[in-house]
């Protein structure tokens, strides 16, 4: 194997955390007096990488770097489902050091659609990219069913491993993958092609490019694709997915609460182990 | 001859008992430093000389002891409240110093809704009194981004400003009194009425010092009517900052009292706003409250003087509405920001600083241009206007930069201090005042001479006349 492909594909989404628990409510209010289908507006709070993507990207870019230091080449690209609000994204990784930065137009809202987003990425990856290996976050936020990277490895044929922490490279065309289990890390050796779906890695952070980095790939071009490009017909893979939103209910978080008392911070230590954690402790 | 630390600890525990003097070598490591040196926090490489205690203050009586054993012993003290300043001021400066923190004075001592103030304890967080005054439909009027974090003390100390000073005024606005203790433990109360005449305003002594001259044990502020469902926000999107400059200023002069008035650079407005601003964008935002017929009409007369800039574009007022709403920092911010810096070594700084409206386009292009062109590894540059007045307005510059080839200790020499040495520079050169609200602290320390000119005389002698032994927290505001 002479270059390495790698591609991360990657979702942008709303800062759920800046919407206020009546920006729920409201859109779920406003649209059930309607009659209409349950929807949130989100189209006013900011625009951020999805968590779990990010850190697949991040990921990539250290893949690429340990593979160099091993005098293996890699090359990286970057792909996203989505409008004109991924292009900025997109010019970041490129200025980054992504060789190839390219996103989909999805034709319509997909946001309970994953079979549609995993054929279009799939698409992406046989006919436009062909990749040896694909990074993507395991999931991209409320709302979503974690199944994307499981169905883009079932249409390309390749394994799929999911909450993945760390990938290290081996020889050309293996990888050596960290996966978080329910009873430890799992470790696998793995020979590409493969789907790698990233979790809660440690590495959380898309590194940041310098203005000179930005100047130097400011002309690169973002390849726009459309469904058809692909061959997949969107809106005809939307009507077998008839997935809606059909009631939001704010869940309550609230916990009962206690007031220690004492009047020294040892007094107020103290009651807090023999009143509350010492029993805990002693039935662990 | 100094005090041995341990004779200083020893001395506090005398005072205060030895449960207020906190001796833990890691949390006194943790506070010879503020957020002006927060890498050395976040990646644990401290160079700062460590305190030698942190003693609590839990009364005026307290604090008064506590000044009369550091003013005779020579030993160098730090005021402290809510730890969140961002200039040095709460940097140990002076070997074995000791930081006395008022964090636990923290009782509302009165909310007098009649005569519309509240006295609070200098450890109040601002928050928290906000919380309250606002059961009774009333409200401080004062907001900075660090409300749920920042205390009553430092806030005064500081002379802070909050997102709404446009109508509000800065905290120097809203003190009606105070009560601080000077060096020697002399206890002082300023009384609170509603204005007067005899003499100097000695208000002004005590806020802003930053613990240079003296601790603030208390305040009282203003309150104000809250009327949060008339809250109007208008925003739009242009293309350079001297049309945004000349949008602000022309609201400012018409005799309309927006409580928000800004202008975002692109830079700047690409990390708030890209879901609505194209890159190469500006924002301009402004927000109307108050009654409803002043609101309403605020904010029509607003949109009124911007109509008259053609190439402001309007934008849905859910956006700014949205956007302003998350604003503030909390604790999960700031952990969230310090793990972000310690993956990927890339740090955001501010620089706030203020000039005439003639001015202050130029300070900003001039600063910016030789920043990009002179620091190595920036990654965004650029800044807002947040605070306007009849006659100027603030520029508040907003730069991040990757910490390449040095040690985190070294990131305030390589890069920070140089950009703040270009921001102050330009912004001297041109009339400005090198600090609009985050206090001089130590980080800016090195130009207050240029900063106050002929002025400095006054400022120098009030430092020796107040603080004769030079143990009020060394080295801010006056260089050591």
């Amino acid at each position: 194997m002479s270059s390495l492909r790698i591609l991360v594909s990657f979702k942008v989404t709303p800062d759920f955390e800046a919407l206020r628990e009546a920006d729920w409510l409201a859109g779920a209010e406003a649209d059930a007096a309607e009659g209409a289908a349950h929807s949130v507006e989100t189209r006013y709070v900011r625009r951020v990488l999805n968590c779990f993507d990010e850190s697949a990207l991040e990921m990539a870019l250290r893949l690429s770097e340990a593979r160099a230091e091993r005098g293996s080449a890699t090359s990286l690209g970057a792909l996203s489902v989505g409008g004109g609000e991924t292009e900025p994204y997109l010019k970041t990784l490129l200025a980054l050091g992504y060789e190839r930065a390219a996103r989909v137009e999805p034709e319509a809202a997909l946001d309970f659609a994953p079979a549609v987003t995993a054929a279009l990425i799939a698409g992406y990856v046989r006919r436009v990219d062909h990749s040896d290996l694909l990074l993507l976050g395991c999931r991209s936020g409320p709302g979503d069913s974690g199944t994307v990277p499981f169905l883009v490895a079932e249409a390309l044929g390749w394994p799929c491993l999911t909450q993945v922490i760390e990938v290290e490279p081996l020889a050309d065309d293996r990888v050596r993958v960290a996966c978080l289990v329910d009873d430890g890390l799992l470790r696998v050796t793995l020979r590409l092609p493969c789907v790698l779906a990233v979790g809660n890695a440690v590495v959380s952070q898309l590194r940041v490019p310098t203005l000179t980095d930005r100047l130097a790939r400011k002309n690169e071009r973002i390849a726009v694709l459309s469904g058809a490009d692909l061959g997949v017909d969107i809106a005809a893979e939307m009507r077998r997915e008839p997935s809606v939103l059909t009631g939001l209910e704010a869940i309550d978080r609230a916990r009962p609460g206690i007031i220690i008392g004492g009047a020294t911070p040892r007094e107020k230590a103290q009651v807090l182990f023999e009143e509350h954690l010492k029993t805990m402790i002693e039935t662990l | 001859m100094p005090l041995s630390r341990e004779s200083i600890v020893e001395g506090l525990q005398r005072i205060v008992g030895p449960e207020d003097v906190i001796t833990d070598e890691h949390i006194l490591v943790q506070s010879s430093v503020d957020n002006f040196r927060k890498l050395q926090n976040i990646f644990d490489v401290h160079t700062m000389p460590v305190p030698a205690a942190i003693v609590m203050a839990r009364s005026t009586a307290r604090v008064a002891e506590i000044l009369r054993f550091a003013d005779e012993h020579g030993v160098n003290v730090i005021p402290r409240t809510g730890a969140t300043a961002t200039e040095g001021g709460l940097e140990s400066a002076a070997p074995d110093s000791v930081i006395i923190d008022g964090s636990a004075m923290n009782e509302i001592l009165h909310i007098d809704a009649y005569n519309m103030q509240a006295t609070a304890q200098c450890g109040v967080p601002l928050q928290v009194l906000e919380d309250r005054v606002r059961e009774l439909g009333l409200t401080t009027g004062h907001s900075p981004q660090s409300k749920p974090v920042a205390h009553m003390g430092g806030l005064v100390a500081t002379r802070s400003i909050g997102q709404f000073s446009t109508l509000y005024g800065g905290i120097e606005d809203m003190v009606v009194g105070l009560e601080a203790v000077f060096p020697g433990g002399q206890v002082t109360r300023i009384k609170n009425v509603p204005r007067r005449a005899a003499g100097p305003d000695i208000r002004h002594v005590v806020v802003g010092n930053e613990g240079a001259l003296c601790f603030i044990t208390e305040v009282t502020v203003k309150l104000f009517p809250y009327f949060p469902e008339n809250n109007t926000f208008l925003g739009w999107t242009l293309k350079d900052m001297a049309t945004g400059f000349a949008a602000l200023r022309a609201v400012m002069v018409s005799g309309h009292k927006p409580s928000v008035a800004r202008v975002y650079d692109p830079g700047d407005a690409g990390i708030h706003f890209s879901h609505f601003a194209a890159p190469d964008d500006c924002v301009l935002l402004f927000m109307a409250e108050g009654p409803a017929g002043i609101a309403k009409a605020t904010a029509e007369g607003i949109a009124a003087v911007v109509a008259g800039f053609p190439e402001c574009k309007p934008v849905e007022s859910a956006y700014i509405e949205t956007w302003f709403n998350d604003l503030c920092w909390d604790a999960s911010k700031i952990i969230a920001e310090d793990e972000r810096i310690r993956q990927t070594r890339n740090v955001n700084r501010t620089t706030e600083i203020s000039a005439d409206w003639s001015s202050i386009n130029d300070i900003y292009q001039a600063a910016k241009a030789r920043i990009i062109a002179e620091i190595p590894d920036i990654t965004m540059m650029g800044g807002h206007s947040s605070h306007s007045y009849i006659n100027g307005t603030n520029m508040y510059f907003n730069y991040f930069f990757n910490v390449v080839g040095v040690g985190p200790e070294e990131e305030t020499d390589k890069y920070y201090l140089p950009i703040i040495g270009i921001i102050c520079e330009e912004t001297l050169k041109l009339g400005g005042s090198i600090v609009h609200h985050h206090g001089m602290g130590k980080a800016r320390a090195p130009w207050v001479k240029d900063e106050y000119g002929s002025s400095y005389y006054i400022l120098e002698t009030l430092k020796h006349a107040f603080d004769p032994t030079g143990i009020m927290n060394k080295g801010t505001i006056i260089p050591k």
